[in-house]
């Protein structure tokens, strides 16, 4: 059993209202700096700039493919899936229930889809920052279907969370663990949540490469697999995850 | 003004009809919002909820509340399990096809009132 040092919710500068400053060179420097084996990329409605990460970060640090999906009720949902053509397919579907964008720069910022050196390629071709068609449900269940695990991303915050939407916990969401904010750590904030009897874990979501570091989960596990990630959040022998 | 009174006023579809009688008891404020952490927080108990969220706990959310009746604004509508669950609840379920702001102004000339 190894420690691994984990943020399992950071965006790119393709997210609308992330900093331009988020390319995948300085995602993946920013992720070694604050000493992180592991990030999971989590742009809003899209993996689109997940390979051009992976492939910055090369061996030096280890990239989940993510997404954070709106939701119809405006609920985030972080996605984390086996690779980049699950964490696609899982992508395009939500994509195509977006408004098309015209490119046009907006209030929410740039989305910026970028290569491994942080150039340029273009703009997202859909609103990212609109609500998706695929309700809560739905949207749990998309992303079983492409392979991966479905966190409720920032329980504990007053907006675009499961709480703040829709007042209480659904009945019978099957998600595999639910994320509490870094703020929301250091306040303490998880003890409300523990009754659910969901995994959780902490993430940065961080919109800024200053944010990179913070919201660590510590996991006790073999190796950096999305496998084995599902394995600790499961408590499975003797694996286990906490915040760091 | 009851349940009753306010569907023929407003012309409302009637999704679940519970405690709609002609001689029901009167509602006693309303409230809008499409965040339900609002609506459990803020919602005047025995009042009516206009809304476009169509999750089945908006139905969860009602009987926390203490709501009457809730009108889903702007065509929407929860699907075939939240309407079951809001008939076996108690809680009244109504669409509209017209905007919330029209069905809260209408509401309001009728009188009620968000704060009671």
């Amino acid at each position: 059993m190894k420690t691994f040092r984990a943020n399992l919710h950071v965006h790119t500068a393709l997210s609308p209202c992330a900093d331009d400053a988020m390319t995948p060179p300085a995602l993946a420097e920013a992720a070694v700096v604050a000493g992180l084996d592991l990030i999971a990329v989590c742009d809003h409605n899209t993996a689109d700039n997940v390979a051009a990460v992976q492939a910055a970060a090369g061996a030096a640090v280890a990239v989940i493919a993510g997404m954070e999906v709106t939701t119809s009720e405006e609920v985030h949902v972080v996605g984390l899936f086996p690779d980049v053509a699950a964490a696609g397919a899982a992508g395009a579907a939500v994509g195509a229930t977006l408004p098309e964008s015209a490119g046009d720069t907006t209030a929410y910022g740039d989305a910026l889809l970028m290569d491994a050196g942080g150039q340029v390629l273009g703009k997202a071709a859909r609103v990212l920052s609109a609500a998706s068609g695929f309700s809560l449900e739905a949207t749990v269940a998309l992303i079983h279907a492409h392979g991966g695990l479905a966190v409720a991303a920032h329980v504990d915050r007053p907006s675009f969370s499961v709480t703040s939407q829709l007042g209480l916990f659904p009945e019978g969401l099957r998600f595999d663990a639910i994320e509490i904010s870094a703020a929301g750590v250091r306040a303490g904030r998880d003890a409300a949540f523990a009754g659910l009897g969901f995994p959780m874990i902490t993430g940065s979501d961080a919109h800024f490469l200053c944010e990179v570091g913070a919201g660590q989960t510590t996991f006790e596990m073999d190796t950096l697999t999305l496998a084995e990630i599902a394995l600790t959040l499961r408590g499975a022998g003797g694996r286990r995850c906490y915040f760091a | 003004m009851n349940l009753k009174e306010m569907v023929d006023a407003l012309g409302l579809e009637v999704l679940t009809a519970e405690g709609m009688a002609a001689d029901g008891p009167d509602l006693e404020g309303g409230y809008a919002s499409d965040l339900l952490s609002d609506v459990l927080a803020h919602a005047p108990q025995h009042g009516v909820l206009v809304t476009v969220q169509v999750h089945m706990n908006v139905v969860a959310v009602s009987v926390h509340a203490g709501l009457a009746g809730v009108i889903f604004a702007l065509g929407r509508k929860p699907d075939a399990a939240a309407q079951a669950r809001a008939a076996e609840e108690g809680i009244a379920l109504f669409a509209s096809e017209e905007p919330a702001f029209d069905l809260v102004g209408k509401l309001y000339a009728l009188g009620l009132r968000g704060s009671v």
